[in-house]
């Protein structure tokens, strides 16, 4: 059953950032972003 | 009349006996009753059945039909597999509420008249509020009042739609019934709060997670099909059900992806999941109907799955928010294993059961918006591509990544029970089953089934769409954007009544109370005046009167006030003599036409 050795209630479980990664999340949707503006100019919409 | 028996009876009457039965032959008991139903389900024939003369109304207590056989089916499967999943709890009230509710969902959906169906809609809510006391905690008996005061008010609001639609058509028959006039809107109504539409919802997210742990995986199975049925049976075709869909899909994506209770997480996705159904029944086309009632048949299995997976981690940890789990892939491998399938199937990923129903509805929005005056099918897919990544951003990807991933919360523990991985494991065998080979749910759906969801068109977008969805999780999480998991209440539409209703009460205390302890003094004041004025009122005019008569008599000092004390008591006691008392009323009665000649005059 449960462990004892973890008793401690944790109030908030953050997600910090890994170095680097922010940049590369920005310009993948910056062109996600585009990429979806140009399909849904396009006629058919 | 036919010699089968009714499919809910089966179940209701088999609960009674439970608590008679004693270790392995109360489980072999449990068990045969969903196979005993569902052996009586293959025969039973088409048409209506069991007409009874109930008070002068003809009631059909068993009608059969491809739409209403389809969720027998399932109702039957889940339930054989939450009795496996539940066995070792040993809780009697559990067990008889289980099949007491499974039982009511299949009253309505096979019975044949409005009446019926009302009684066994009614019986819903008894079953599952008794699973949801069954965990004795404070939370879940509050959370339980919650629910029936929202269920009791939805039963009420439908049976006011059935009587005023049997007083102008004269029929409990259950027909296809258009929106017009008020005893349409109120069973549309009725049926929207089981349906948990939005803002309606919040009994759902509040109670679902408060029930047991083998109390929920029956919860997310029965109420909220059974109201897809009625809408199905009732309501095809009606185009506000797509809005309404719509807005069920899309909203709980944003509450599921902050919450931290991994059941109320589910209890979101389940909204997110009956909006698709509910979608498809409003496009209305065979097609979608079909995929409506698919991907009802499917959601079944899969969140019954995703449940009994949570419910295993929280039989084995005792926690079940995410702050509190991660890392117990290494004790728990199979529920890992049968989550992931779970989580792969709510996500629709190809060869998974959720693809091969939920591309149906999406198929039927895109066909539809081919179609002339119609465009605005395109916001519809829209919304359900967006609705299906984000079921894979908070079902299929947070669920099993916060539980049995990401950070260690050194939970050591044994796996599951055989019992449930025996229950996990014919659900996840169902999922990837039906998946993989589709043709044997087509074949029992309401219509014809002339849909192929292995196109290349729709594996490549779905497969799409999903690794997308997986790289946004995963860049979200590397970034530090994706929100911390904190330990709080997150609150929707139950802030109206929790907080909005709260300042309201607040405010007509603070402010109606004092104008009521105003309101009361002022009537305490002169109630106590004129009770005060009457009760001495005839004695003090009395004197009034005899004073003057005694001073024109020359009484003085103590004379004078013993003779006003006597006429004091006397009168106040009522101890006058005839005569005296006979002068006070002619002398009041000359008095009072004095002062009407004087009037006059």
């Amino acid at each position: 059953m449960e462990s004892k050795e973890y008793k401690k209630e944790l109030m908030e479980l953050k997600h910090d950032a890994v170095p680097g990664y922010k940049p590369v999340f920005l310009v993948l949707f910056t062109l996600g972003f585009s990429y979806m503006a140009y399909i849904l100019s396009q006629p058919c919409f | 009349m036919t010699t089968n028996i009714l499919p809910a009876f089966i179940f209701m009457i088999g609960s009674l006996l439970i608590p008679f039965f004693r270790g392995r032959a109360k489980s072999i008991y449990m068990m045969a009753i969903p196979v005993a139903g569902f052996l009586n389900l293959l025969y039973l024939p088409t048409g209506d059945h069991y007409l009874v003369n109930f008070a002068g109304l003809e009631l059909v207590l068993l009608h059969v039909d491809r739409l209403n056989l389809l969720f027998g089916y399932i109702y039957h499967i889940i339930s054989l597999i939450t009795v496996i999943y539940i066995l070792n709890f040993k809780n009697n009230v559990e067990y008889v509420a289980g099949f007491m509710y499974a039982g009511a969902a299949l009253g309505v959906v096979f019975a044949g008249d409005f009446f019926s169906f009302f009684v066994f809609w009614e019986m819903l809510t008894i079953g599952s509020v008794m699973l949801i006391w069954a965990r004795k905690t404070k939370s879940a008996q509050a959370a339980g009042y919650r629910y029936l005061l929202v269920h009791v008010f939805g039963g009420l609001v439908l049976f006011s739609g059935i009587v005023l639609h049997f007083n102008q058509t004269g029929s409990l028959e259950l027909v296809k019934i258009s929106l017009s006039g008020i005893s349409s809107y109120l069973i549309f109504l009725g049926i929207g709060i089981n349906c948990a539409w939005p803002i309606l919802h919040p009994w759902l997210t509040d109670a679902y997670p408060e029930s047991t742990i083998g109390g929920t995986v029956f919860l997310s199975a029965f109420t909220t099909k059974t109201a897809v049925y009625a809408l199905a049976r009732f309501f095809p075709g009606t185009e506000i059900l797509i809005w309404i869909g719509v807005g069920m899909a899309a909203f709980p994506i944003f509450y599921a992806v902050i919450e931290n209770d991994l059941r109320r997480v589910l209890a979101y996705s389940l909204i997110n999941q009956v909006g698709f159904m509910v979608v498809g029944i409003g496009i209305g086309t065979q097609l979608s109907i079909n995929g409506a009632c698919a991907h009802a048949f499917n959601d079944v299995l899969f969140k019954g799955l995703l449940f009994m997976s949570m419910g295993a981690v929280m039989y084995r940890t005792g926690k079940i928010k995410a702050t509190d789990l991660g890392g117990l892939y290494k004790s728990m491998p199979w529920t890992t294993l049968f989550c992931c399938v779970g989580a792969a199937s709510i996500s629709a990923f190809p060869l998974f059961s959720g693809f091969v129903s939920k591309s149906m509805v999406m198929a039927a929005a895109a066909k539809g918006s081919y179609l002339p005056g119609q465009a605005s099918y395109v916001i519809v897919w829209l919304i359900l591509l967006f609705a299906s990544a984000g079921v894979f951003h908070h079902a299929g990807i947070k669920i099993p990544f916060f539980a049995f991933f990401g950070h260690d919360a050194g939970h050591r523990v044994k796996e599951a029970p055989k019992n449930m991985l025996i229950a996990m494991g014919i659900a996840a065998f169902l999922c990837i089953f039906i998946g993989v080979y589709p043709k044997p749910l087509y074949s029992i759906l309401p219509f014809p089934v002339d849909y192929h969801p292995y196109t290349i068109s729709h594996v490549l977008s779905q497969t799409e769409l999903l690794f997308f969805s997986a790289l946004a999780f995963t860049l979200l999480l590397l970034a530090g954007i994706y929100p911390s998991e904190i330990r709080a209440l997150n609150l929707d539409a139950d802030w109206i009544y929790r907080k909005l209703g709260k300042q309201i009460y607040r405010t007509l205390d603070k402010g109606l109370n004092p104008l009521n302890s105003f309101c009361e003094s002022i009537v305490r004041g002169v109630t106590t005046g004129l009770a005060l004025f009457f009760r001495d009122a005839a004695a003090k005019l009395s004197l009034f009167v005899a004073v003057n008569f005694w001073l024109l008599a020359g009484y003085r000092d103590k004379r004078l006030e013993i003779k006003k004390n006597r006429l004091y008591n006397d009168i106040s006691q009522g101890t006058l003599s005839i005569g005296i008392a006979a002068a006070v009323a002619v002398s009041f009665i000359l008095l009072v036409l004095i002062i009407i000649y004087f009037k006059e005059a």
